[in-house]
């Protein structure tokens, strides 16, 4: 019993990470932007958030330590992002090679910051790349010894507020008409580049936050050298089951969040051990079960028809 | 007179820029610059004093070194990489020639590595079976990607990536029976296994480096071999047009699934062969405690892109990403984390995707061509469309 | 420059005036000293060929580039337009030629799109339904607010375009090429919903090629030829005539002439075929029976998008067939004949090898690698022959440029560095002459021609109808895919018209009349 409310708290915790983190794509994607960068984005957002719990003074109440980190991880994410939208909106860059690009920049980014200000503090006999924050990690808890914690409460708020923002406002149908057919919005007076914009910043502040929820999943100190651990690309996956949709992205996130929480806690269930399977078949199923997803799910895709295309003013 | 002049050199400079070689010199060595600029700054800021020093160290990699006998061995190292680092850059170059981004180089590189050490340390085969068994993981791993993305349409890098994750767990757990009690290396071929090191005709000699082996002129003889195929043969023709317009290569008759699958199994067998000339030249051991993919095929997309997607140009742009990555690893720790290399590697890559801007900014400026009317703008669109398979 | 001010303040007749508008492109004039003066309440066509400067025109007009010299009026007074919401301020309204309609939306949505009513952005749909059909019912628009574009027909996508501009209470309406995704009786209704509009003090600015519809409904005519203001003509005062050499510069044939067809032994024959939908799940071509002999042109006529696509990609093997049987007549590969025999399941490179050539509707999507040369493109259906690749699979660089300076010089191919050029930086016309070339030359037993004139001028689609003419002469058949009635009634020995997948008329080319052509490609009337 104790493993099963186990097993739920972990895969609460990753399904919010990835809840975020493909809500961020789906954002970026319906306005028209390809972004391959969720895992950069996610690395630099982790960096804010640690950050400020790792310097932070844990006597401050939880709903500031949070909502600070949160901030944090935002801000973090969303510059980052810029680079994206610079490069894919002003420079019609190729949208994969810039992704890919910044998925690299954001580890050796973040690792550099840290390792940095580790020599700086410790004179020179610190250089590893870990941000420690047990204390205030706890802070952030609904119930001491669990994992549920507010970041899940700030997930269930983001994702209705996504699905409000994307079907029931003027903002959301702007959006939408960019990603699809950014001609005709261009023709009633839509600014796609604004809109593009727009979507890549929301992905940047939301890629920033599964960052941060991701480093503070059952683990109270991180190692930027290991990065998320393509979290970003599991996300993307989530995205294009969830067929770019807010309610079945979630749904979708549940389902690898399950899997993914196997990896932690197999070894507590009787038939799971029973079949002694080594751990690394734990570790390789959600990107087993990703494959397999998108294999069955790709062939008749939805994705926004003008993603990955640079929009071009002049183009009839 | 003073304008005649002007106008011949002005002519002349445009001449220059008409030239697609000359545009993409220009352009990678623009991208150099600026990734070592911001580099500098990142030192600056993270240490005035020691900056200085410290870019140089990094652009001087080898010739830091206090004796020529050091120099060498230390150039010998800094090619040793080299040669995997080519062929990584080539895996991604061939199959982004046919419209497939091959991000999964990196795990194709890694089950390469443990096909060849497990033949290497598990059966105690010699080098050449260890060497064809890394080229066939490779091409394993690029026909899975393939035949995802031919049958299914699932785009090839979301699978890439996450066969680069199975790739790095099965490889760990495989390995992990071949090394020493104790520790996260797996075995020197050295003490376990003499005949799987690569031979090396003398070049360690050269180099007074043990680790030089044929591994460097097989990595260049592929690079030129590669430039021919695309360039000379029927096989490259079909390879460019299914990247170019994949519509137009079904429309005339070309079997565009196969060539997709067939692209990736060669990019593949790039990536398996690039790891099996580094682990089997024994320069290194593969650690099982790994948690992150080795970096070598990321970077290849480095050193493809800035070698402006030349299979000779990546001979020189290999080279020089392993040059300062290299230079970077002798940072003084006290003051840089060593990683700055990496970061200014991801610039540089990140700068490549402003390459495209760049060279057409030359070639309106050399006025070769006109440009059209607005339709033009339409059929780069169109493009696009056909580049993302329309089928959609 | 001079720019003409005689009109100022608000009592002007005109409700737009183009004054002298010039537009420079690198290397090009796009609009030389342009003038157009739309009077209010008046239905003004703007007449020229593809590439006369019509749509710069208007891009010109709607902000989207700013003209070197030359101002724009509205009711006489000087306006500076810098983007489509200048336009849009103005009640500058326009429905492009291809529809500006995003797909997933739905009818509604489309129409509110960019002047969305709203409370703090959220949306107030209930609002403007009520505004949308009030409208729709005033002007005779039939429409349903709630169906997805993707789901109705392209009639109905145009009336939706016409709401979006009446949404937004336009006052000058411009219609782009309105009428080449209709059918006759469609075009009549919009002729119809036209002088509504204009009896309702909507002044109506209307771009064509096509003099029969101009002289049917316009006022007045503005006419435009390579960039150049040509002049401004009353419409009851001119002839067809008159306006075809204002539009061209000469006079126009509009028949290529021809001999008899001496249809010989079948050549292609297509038995109960179906072939699945690109756009939904059921079937786009339902059970087409039809055969193309030796020596005749078969025309498959119908209004744009019913199967006629997808009958030529199962035709030539770019999609599978969902049922029935394909046949043809053929040669191999020492040119010896091969009795008609099924092709059905030969993939695409055995039937070009057997003889079958085609002309893709989308030059640029198929038709050719815009980024290889023209000698490379030149080779596309024959790279692999042993003229062209050695044993060891490499190419024969000089023989392929031979080939290609041979197929230069007998299509007359115009490009700038002859068989090293980009296709990309090729003008339409001669990119369409190298397809041609290519597929002509291949000396085809069976020629399928998918719209082979599309979006070229008058001289380039005579020379076009010559070589298709040419190649039934020769005693090959010759399946020719047309959107365009003239062309369909010049050039075709048998008719067939295709409406919702199905084959429904056999119309005799000697007899028939565009009524009647109309009448079957609508639907109306089946045989």
């Amino acid at each position: 019993m104790q493993q099963v409310m186990l097993l739920i708290q972990y895969t609460l915790v990753y399904a919010s990470v990835l809840t975020l983190v493909a809500l961020g794509g789906c954002y970026s994607e319906r306005s028209g932007i390809i972004n391959i960068g969720l895992e950069g984005i996610m690395v630099m957002g982790a960096l804010g958030g640690a950050l400020v719990l790792g310097h932070i003074s844990p006597e401050l109440p939880g709903i500031v330590i949070f909502l600070l980190a949160v901030l944090a991880a935002m801000v973090f994410g969303m510059i980052f992002s810029l680079l994206l939208g610079v490069a894919a909106i002003n420079f019609k860059a190729d949208q994969t090679l810039a992704g890919t690009a910044m998925n690299m920049l954001g580890l050796a980014l973040a690792i550099v910051i840290v390792k940095a200000l580790n020599i700086a503090a410790s004179g020179g006999s610190n250089n590893s790349a870990e941000i420690a924050y047990t204390a205030t990690r706890e802070k952030l808890l609904l119930a001491q010894g669990t994992e549920f914690s507010m970041f899940m409460v700030l997930t269930a708020i983001i994702l209705i507020a996504a699905y409000i923002l994307l079907y029931k406002t003027r903002f959301g149908l702007r959006l939408m008409a960019c990603g699809e057919h950014p001609q005709a919005a261009n023709s009633v007076g839509i600014s796609v580049a604004k809109m593009r914009y727009a979507g890549v910043l929301i992905s940047g502040a939301l890629g920033g936050i599964g960052g941060l929820v991701y480093i503070t999943a059952g683990v109270s100190k991180t190692n930027f050298e290991v990065g998320v651990a393509g979290f970003g690309f599991l996300a993307l996956a989530v995205m294009i089951f969830g067929q770019w949709k807010p309610h079945r992205i979630v749904l979708a996130a549940l389902l690898f969040g399950v899997f993914r929480a196997l990896a932690n806690v197999n070894s507590g269930f009787d038939f799971l051990a029973a079949l002694n399977l080594p751990q690394p078949v734990y570790n390789m199923l959600p990107y087993i079960i990703s494959l397999i997803v998108l294999a069955f799910t790709s062939k008749r895709s939805h994705a926004p028809k003008a993603e990955g295309i640079p929009y071009d003013k002049s183009t009839r | 007179m003073e304008m005649k002049n002007e106008q011949k050199h002005s002519s002349f400079f445009k001449r220059l820029l008409a030239n697609p070689g000359f545009r993409s010199f220009t352009a990678a060595l623009l991208c150099i610059l600026i990734g070592l600029l911001i580099g500098y700054i990142v030192l600056l800021i993270i240490n005035p004093a020691n900056a200085g020093e410290a870019i140089g160290t990094i652009l001087k990699n080898f010739m830091t070194r206090n004796s020529e006998r050091l120099r060498l061995k230390a150039l010998g190292n800094t090619l040793v990489k080299t040669a995997p680092l080519l062929l990584c850059s080539l895996s991604i170059l061939f199959a982004y020639k046919a419209g497939l981004f091959n991000i999964g180089a990196a795990g194709q590189y890694v089950l390469g590595a443990g096909a060849a050490l497990y033949c290497a340390l598990g059966l105690n085969l010699p080098w050449y079976v260890c060497l064809v068994a890394a080229v066939l993981a490779g091409a394993l791993l690029g026909a899975i990607s393939g035949a995802l993305k031919a049958y299914l349409n699932v785009n090839e890098v979301i699978s890439c990536i996450m066969l680069n994750w199975i790739s790095l767990y099965t490889v760990n757990s495989v390995l992990k029976d071949f090394c020493p009690v104790g520790y996260k290396d797996t075995h020197t071929l050295t003490s376990m296994n003499p005949s799987a090191v690569l031979p090396t005709l003398g070049l360690d000699g050269i180099f007074g480096n043990s680790s030089v082996t044929i591994a460097i002129p097989i990595a260049i003889i592929i690079a030129v071999a590669i430039w021919i195929i695309l360039t000379k043969t029927k096989f490259g023709y079909e390879i460019k047009a299914t990247g170019y317009n994949r519509n137009a290569a079904k429309y005339c008759g070309m079997r565009e699934k196969q060539n997709i699958i067939l692209t990736m199994v060669i990019a593949g067998s790039l990536a398996g062969l690039a790891s099996a000339l580094l682990f089997l030249s024994d320069y290194m051991q593969w650690d099982i405690n790994q948690s992150s993919i080795p970096a070598m095929g990321f970077n290849g997309i480095a050193a493809s892109f800035l070698g402006g997607l030349h299979p000779i140009g990546a001979i020189f742009s290999s080279y020089f990403i392993q040059h300062i990555t290299d230079g970077g690893s002798s940072l003084d720790t006290r003051f840089y984390p060593v990683q700055i290399a990496d970061l200014i590697s991801a610039i540089i890559i990140y700068l490549c995707g402003f390459v495209l801007f760049i060279k057409l900014k030359m070639i309106k400026a050399s006025g070769t061509i006109p440009q059209k009317r607005p339709d033009m703008a339409a059929e780069i669109k169109h493009d696009a469309d056909n580049k993302k398979g329309g089928d959609k | 420059m001079q720019a003409n001010r005689a009109a100022v303040g608000g009592s002007s007749e005109y409700a737009i005036e183009m004054l002298n508008i010039t537009k420079r492109f690198p290397g090009i004039v796009a609009n030389d000293n342009i003038t157009l003066r739309l009077k209010k309440g008046e239905i003004h066509a703007l007449l020229g060929e593809n590439g006369a400067g019509k749509s710069t025109l208007m891009s010109v007009l709607f902000g989207l580039y700013q003209p070197e010299e030359g101002v724009i009026k509205k009711d006489g007074r000087e306006v500076k337009i810098n983007d489509p919401n200048d336009a849009n301020a103005l009640g500058i309204g326009m429905v492009h030629q291809h529809f500006k309609l995003v797909e997933i939306f739905s009818v509604l949505d489309n129409i509110i799109l960019g002047v969305e009513p709203n409370t703090a952005g959220f949306l107030k749909k209930n609002e403007a339904r009520e505004k949308v059909v009030a409208l729709s019912e005033k002007y005779g628009l039939r429409i349903d607010p709630d169906a997805k574009i993707a789901d109705i027909t392209v009639g109905m996508q145009q009336r939706t375009e016409i709401l979006k501009m009446l949404y937004r209470d336009n006052e000058i309406l411009i219609f782009d090429e309105p009428t080449a995704v209709l059918t006759p009786q469609e075009i009549d209704e919009l002729m119809q919903i036209m002088r509504n509009l204009a009896a309702e003090g909507k002044s109506i600015l209307f771009i064509s090629h096509k003099l029969n519809e101009i002289l049917s409904v316009a006022d007045r005519c503005t006419v435009l030829r390579k960039g150049k203001y040509i002049g401004t003509v009353d419409i009851p005062s001119t002839t067809k005539e008159e306006l075809s050499r204002m539009m061209v510069g000469r006079d126009v044939e509009f028949v290529v002439p021809k001999k008899e067809a001496t249809p010989g032994e079948v050549l292609f024959k297509a038995e109960n075929i179906s072939v699945a939908s690109k756009a939904h799940k059921g079937l786009a071509v339902k059970n087409v029976s039809f055969e193309v002999r030796a020596g005749e042109i078969v025309c498959i006529a119908g209004i744009d998008g019913n199967g006629q696509t997808e009958l030529v990609y199962g035709i030539t093997g770019l999609e599978p067939l969902e049922s029935g049987k394909l046949f043809m007549a053929g040669r191999d590969k020492n040119g010896n004949d091969i009795p008609l025999s099924e092709i059905t399941h030969l993939p695409i490179r055995k039937r070009s090898k057997l003889g079958m050539s085609h002309i893709p509707e989308d030059r640029h999507k198929h038709g050719l690698v815009l980024d290889y040369s023209l000698e490379y493109n030149f080779i596309l259906q024959t790279y692999f022959e042993p003229r062209f690749t050695s044993g060891a699979g490499f190419l024969k660089s000089k023989s392929i440029r031979e080939y290609a300076d041979k197929l230069i010089e007998q299509f007359d191919v115009r490009s700038g560095q002859g068989a090293i050029t980009t296709a990309r930086s090729m003008s339409g016309g001669n990119q369409q002459k190298a397809i041609i070339a290519r597929e002509v030359d291949k000396r085809p037993k069976l020629l399928v021609a998918v719209q082979p004139a599309r979006g070229l001028d008058v001289g380039a689609i005579e020379g076009v109808h010559r070589r298709l003419i040419e190649q039934r002469d020769a005693g090959n058949a010759v399946l020719l895919i047309s959107l365009e009635l003239d062309e369909v009634m010049n050039l075709s020995d048998r008719i067939l018209v295709m409406y919702e997948g199905e084959i429904v008329g056999h119309p005799d080319p000697k007899t028939t009349t565009v009524q009647e052509l109309g009448l079957y490609m609508a639907g109306a009337k089946r045989e």
